[in-house]
């Protein structure tokens, strides 16, 4: 039977560490009863029962008939502390999946259910013990795979991006206050300069949008980046494929690919995690050309974020390589291998800039790996920092949205208030359109807006929140 | 002397109140201890101002007494706000204090099916179960019998002023406090409590050298607070402004242990966003002036008023520091500022009707719940006026949503959120102020008041008038283009070519143009009209946006929950929720995903709840509203195996 999230008084759990042979494996449990439930199947329940939050006890999980499953360390986390603001217990136990699946069946056959996808992080939500942001952190954290995606995570789970966003978050809030003293208080009480609020206007602009742009980033780290190697037989891929492994040295995992056609390791990339495919089976021109190995390097070049094509600088372009060039839709780096080869010709003069590569001796391998690096995360635009894989990024599409909204909104109310883009109309005496003032109302249903986009990541803001500023820094009242 | 519905008090809420009761064809008795203080401005002597004028328009609107009586007294008047965009302005007005109250009395004592009766109310009659409200008990010994009471005490309940070291048991200078009921209604277990205000002195006319001070005059083109007044004409008086000085700020430091706000006399939270004098001083050290403003008290009377100088300080430190300020060097000082304490309700115990959740047919209303203010006060007695007399009549109860009306803003902040100080209304808590201008109450609300039975047949007319016109309006801007002679006489219109005037209007560039010049017919029609029907065109593309801003709570606040809704039923609701919900109860789930504590994932359970329970609304809509109503938790299939 499908159990639903909500009921958060079942005790459930699952295995928290990634799957694959580690020395170590966590199994999490949680729920109002979980301590006690697992007490049944745990050697020394007497402890295990009388340990204060955040106590590890070493112990073994037991067996019907007191056959012992395994040796362990159980973190007990009594509410409200602990991951999930509930009652629970950590099981550290040996790695192998064979082991776990050992544990996981003693817990279930206690009475504990096994946790859907996202069960914990849930609860944990549910409880008020993260918010939304650092929720989807929680996830990213159990799904990277590199050291430099980990720290990421990290960072935010500590608050980083939280708190990044609580700057901008307030700094706003400050607007809606200079926005709501003059819309609350009329012009012989109020200030009129508020063209003054232009600057901060624009730089909680900007930081919104820096933000975004993270998410380019981000969202490499979190999935990585599918490289292609693309070439003709004898171009030297594998070659290109061994060295770059070999060099980067952190290899994830190598395995086939699922056709013969292909090969696949993941590597890490100056801390991005990035898939690199080395393609087989293109035996001459013609299958370069029209073949079947044509059509599946297509395919596969066509999942790709980006297309390493190797040609042979001895053998020199051939029609078969310019078509696959000239066909190519997705980000593409060519080649010239084999350059220490003394009948090595000269990169073809075709407008394209050509990375010249040895894969034998490895020279230009760095520049090459700059290149790919610049190529997948993008060059940064101006005024805004450096890719940084160690530094901040979000990493949801959810996120990014949320702050264009509100970069949007922020434009609109700058339009508003820019230097001169609204003149006083000709002969109207009227002073609805007194330069400074015209439109604030309109003004402040954008940063509102801009607001409420942040609140999505943040927390929501109430007007409440607003006078509370406004009071607390401006002087008003009769 | 049985009756449907007891009024107590006939301040600005009780005269509201009182009058809608008896025009909804209830008999009614309005018991207040003075009847020659029925409609006294305590205070300061204007009505209206940023969202309380539109307060009054929207009062007017439904068939309210305020915009009428503020029309009648008015000195002077003037629309604020004018350079902040012409949705969020808003007319104020000073009025003549003793003809506003003169009227107002008037008014109260013409109404038929109204009797005024002076006494003090001591406690309420309530049934054996203790559920019910039966009728009021009074200080005479009298016993009145309605099974429908409406409270609106002010500041009298329990009231005690401060000036100095001075103090009294009086809910204004010179008028006593009504003292036994708040004991009786906290001995019962009602949520009283006390908070605080404050009021400058009074200054005798004569003695201020005018010529020191900066003039300031209202604005010629009146336009009435009541849709009833097409237009007005006035003998404006000027009010003038005037500054405090170092002098001054030195004279109130020296002396602020004097102050029994700062000695701690007084419990009661005062509002921070009219603070006094000495409030001002000691936050805000750094101001070397603060701005007064000096406004005449009434046509027959010397006295001023000092706006800005409210003050509880001893009656010679207050007449020191006065004579500080340039012109006040011999002013005579008629009244002390003073502050007064006195008990309120808290406002969370109410339902949005204004009936109490523990005793049925209790109306708390005005500055008994909290608030300050005349027309705050003004607006909730005749929400609970009307509500009383609904109920009476066994009809479904009127609840103004925050999207219609600041009406709706006040009384769901009220009731949703509570209050610590004493609630004032601002524009920038109404989220949809864009679609709340003042000038279109009467199309927001009137049609509301005539389902209810509150408009009168003049009032009818002159609104089927105006709806015509507007429509007629529209339609000249929607069918007149924009021609070569046009571009000629206002170039301005030259991008606009072909157009409609419609849709040149929207251009904020062509927005000031006179339109009647180039189509005279408009000219027909009341400025005021012709001006809202621009900026209506002007509006939209902002209100739309305002719109898409606050859809969840358009969305939500249309999802009914009956008073009566068993949150324990709704298995997985947080226990702060669930806590929330029972306290507040409220009646829509809107209003509940504004009470705070109140988690948005348990929002979104509730709405599934009432989709499944198959409740008014429809599930596909509830379903939607609660994927609005929150940001949804991490959802299964985006997260870790056991993340
Ligand atoms: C000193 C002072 C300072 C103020 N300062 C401000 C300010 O700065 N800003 C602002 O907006 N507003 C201010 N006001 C508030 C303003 O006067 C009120 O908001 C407004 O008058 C409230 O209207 P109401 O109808 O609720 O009560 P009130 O106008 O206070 O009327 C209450 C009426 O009820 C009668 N009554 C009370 N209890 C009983 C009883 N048990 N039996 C019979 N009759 C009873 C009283 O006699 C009185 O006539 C101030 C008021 C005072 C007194
Ligand atoms: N001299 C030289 N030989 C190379 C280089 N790269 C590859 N080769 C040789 O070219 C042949 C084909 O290389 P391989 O990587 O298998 O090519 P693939 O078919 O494209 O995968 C092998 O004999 C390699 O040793 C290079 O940079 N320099
Ligand atoms: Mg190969």
């Amino acid at each position: 039977m499908k159990r639903a999230y909500l009921q958060t008084d079942d005790d459930i759990a699952a295995r928290a560490s990634a799957p694959g042979d580690a020395a170590i494996a966590v199994v999490r449990t949680a729920g109002p009863g979980s301590i006690e439930r697992l007490a049944r199947v745990f050697s020394r329940p007497g402890i295990l029962l009388a340990a204060p939050s955040h106590q590890a006890v070493y112990g073994r999980i037991v067996g019907p008939g007191k056959r012992p499953v395994d040796e362990v360390l159980a973190l007990v986390f009594r509410a409200p502390a602990g991951y999930t603001g509930q009652d629970g217990v950590d099981v550290l136990c040996h790695g192998g999946q064979t082991v776990v699946d050992a544990v996981m069946e003693t817990l279930t056959a206690v009475g504990f259910q096994r946790a859907l996808p996202g069960e914990f992080t849930f609860r944990a939500f549910i409880n008020g013990k993260l918010d939304l942001a650092r929720a989807e952190a929680v996830d990213e954290l159990v799904k990277a795979r590199t050291a430099g995606a980990r720290g990421n995570a990290l960072a935010r789970l500590g608050g980083e991006l939280s708190r990044r966003l609580e700057l901008l978050h307030r700094e706003l809030v400050r607007l809606a206050a200079a926005c709501a003293l003059r819309l609350d208080y009329g012009e012989d009480e109020s200030p009129e300069d508020f063209l003054d609020e232009r600057a901060a206007l624009a730089a909680v602009r900007d930081g919104c949008a820096n933000l975004a742009a993270t998410y380019r980033v981000g969202r490499l780290l979190r999935d990585g980046a599918r490289v292609v190697i693309a070439g003709r037989t004898n171009a030297g891929k594998s070659s290109l494929f061994n060295c770059l492994l070999k060099q980067e040295r952190a290899i994830v995992s190598s395995q086939p690919g699922t056709t013969r056609d292909y090969v696949e390791a993941v590597l890490d990339l100056d801390g991005f995690p990035v898939t690199l495919i080395d393609t087989a089976g293109l035996r001459d021109s013609a299958d370069l050309v029209e073949g079947e190995g044509m059509r599946r390097s297509r395919l596969l070049c066509e999942a790709a974020d980006l297309v390493l094509y190797v040609v042979d600088a001895v053998a020199g372009l051939e029609v078969g390589d310019q078509a696959f060039l000239s066909e190519v839709q997705r980000p593409l780096l060519a080649v010239w291998n084999k350059l220490d080869n003394s009948a090595a010709g000269a990169a073809p003069a075709d407008g394209r800039r050509w990375l010249g590569l040895s894969a034998l001796d490895g020279q230009g391998e760095s520049a090459l790996v700059a290149a790919l690096r610049t190529a997948l995360v993008g060059m940064p635009a101006a005024g805004e920092a450096l890719p940084d894989p160690d530094g901040l990024a979000i990493t949801s599409d959810r996120q990014r949205q949320a702050l264009l909204r509100a970069v949007a909104a922020l434009d609109d109310a700058l339009g508003l208030l820019g230097s001169g883009a609204i003149d006083q109309p000709e002969g109207v005496a009227e002073t609805a359109f007194v330069h400074a003032g015209f439109g604030l109302d309109m003004v402040a249903v954008d940063i509102q807006a801009a607001l409420a986009a942040l609140g999505e990541l943040s927390g929501e803001t109430t007007s409440a929140d607003i006078l509370d500023a406004l009071f607390s820094s401006f002087c008003v009242g009769k | 002397m049985d009756c449907d519905i007891i009024v107590i008090g006939g301040g600005h809420a009780g005269i509201e109140a009182s009058l809608a009761a008896a025009r909804l064809g209830c008999r009614t008795v309005l018991v207040t201890q003075d009847p020659d203080c029925i409609g006294r401005l305590s205070c300061n002597p204007a009505i209206g101002g940023l969202s309380k004028g539109n307060l009054v328009r929207e009062i007017d609107a439904l068939g309210g007494q305020m915009g009428m009586l503020a029309d009648a007294a008015m000195l002077q008047w003037r629309m604020l706000n004018r350079s902040r965009g012409p949705a969020v302005q808003a007319p104020r007005a000073q009025a003549d204090k003793a003809a506003y109250a003169a009227l107002a009395r008037r008014m109260v004592e013409g109404q038929p099916g109204l009797r005024i009766f002076m006494d003090t109310v001591t406690s309420l009659l309530v049934s054996a179960d203790g559920r019910r409200v039966e009728g009021v008990a009074t200080e005479r010994g009298n016993r009145l019998a309605a099974s429908r009471v409406i409270l609106a005490s002010g500041t009298f309940m329990g009231g005690r002023i401060f000036i100095g070291e001075h103090r009294a048991s009086s809910g204004r200078l010179g008028e006593p406090a009504a003292l036994g009921l708040g004991d009786w209604l906290r001995a019962q277990g009602f949520p009283v409590g006390r908070m605080k205000t404050g009021t400058p002195a009074r200054i005798k006319s004569a003695s201020v050298d005018f010529a020191a001070l900066e003039a300031q005059y209202g604005d010629a083109n009146i336009q009435p607070f009541s849709f009833l007044n097409e237009r007005l004409a006035i003998d404006d008086q000027p009010c003038h402004i005037t500054w405090t000085n170092r002098r001054t700020h030195d004279l109130i430091r020296a002396n602020i242990h004097r102050s029994p706000l700062y000695s701690g006399e007084i419990v009661g939270l005062g509002p921070r966003y009219c603070p006094s004098i000495e409030d001002k001083v000691v936050r805000f050290p750094d101001r070397d002036r603060h701005q007064i403003f000096v406004e005449p008290e009434g046509r027959h009377t010397d006295e001023l008023y000092l706006n800005g100088l409210s003050s509880s300080l001893p009656e010679e430190v207050q007449r020191a520091f006065i004579a500080t300020m340039p012109g006040f060097a011999d002013a005579v000082m008629v009244r002390p500022g003073y502050a007064v304490e006195y008990d309120y309700l808290d406002p969370l115990d109410l339902l949005p009707t204004l009936e109490s959740k523990r005793l049925a047919g209790f109306y708390p209303a005005g500055q008994t719940n909290g608030t300050s203010g005349y027309e705050e006060a003004a607006a909730q007695g005749l929400l609970a006026g009307i509500n009383a007399a609904l109920s009476l009549r066994g009809e479904p109860p009127l609840l103004l949503s925050r999207g219609e009306s600041y009406i709706g803003v006040l009384v769901d902040d009220l009731v949703t959120l509570g209050t610590k100080e004493p609630y004032r209304m601002f524009t920038s808590r109404a989220e949809r102020r864009l679609s709340l201008r003042h000038d279109t109450a009467d199309r927001r609300l009137t049609p509301i008041g005539q389902r209810v039975g509150l408009v009168a047949a003049d009032r009818a007319t002159a609104f089927a008038r105006k709806t015509a016109g507007l429509d007629a309006i529209k339609e000249l801007l929607n069918s007149r283009r924009v021609a070569g002679a046009d571009t000629a006489a206002n170039p301005c219109l030259q991008p606009h070519l072909g157009e409609s005037l419609a849709k040149a209007l929207r251009d904020p560039k062509v927005a000031g143009l006179t339109a009647e010049l180039l189509v005279p017919e408009l000219g027909a029609w009341p400025a005021e009209w012709l001006e809202g029907v621009k900026l209506d065109i002007r509006y939209e593309g902002y209100i739309a946006k305002e719109d898409r801003l606050t859809a969840r709570l358009g969305r939500l606040d249309g999802l009914s929950i009956p008073a009566s809704y068993d949150y324990g039923g709704v298995a997985g609701l947080s226990a702060e929720s669930l806590e929330k919900l029972r306290a507040t109860r409220p009646l829509s789930l809107g209003q509940a995903s504004r009470i705070p504590g109140v988690r948005p994932a348990d929002i979104a359970l509730l709405a599934m709840k009432l989709a499944g329970k198959g409740s008014a609304a429809n599930p596909a809509s509830l379903a939607s509203a609660a994927a609005n109503a929150s940001p949804a938790p991490p959802s299964p299939e985006n997260s870790g195996a056991a993340s």
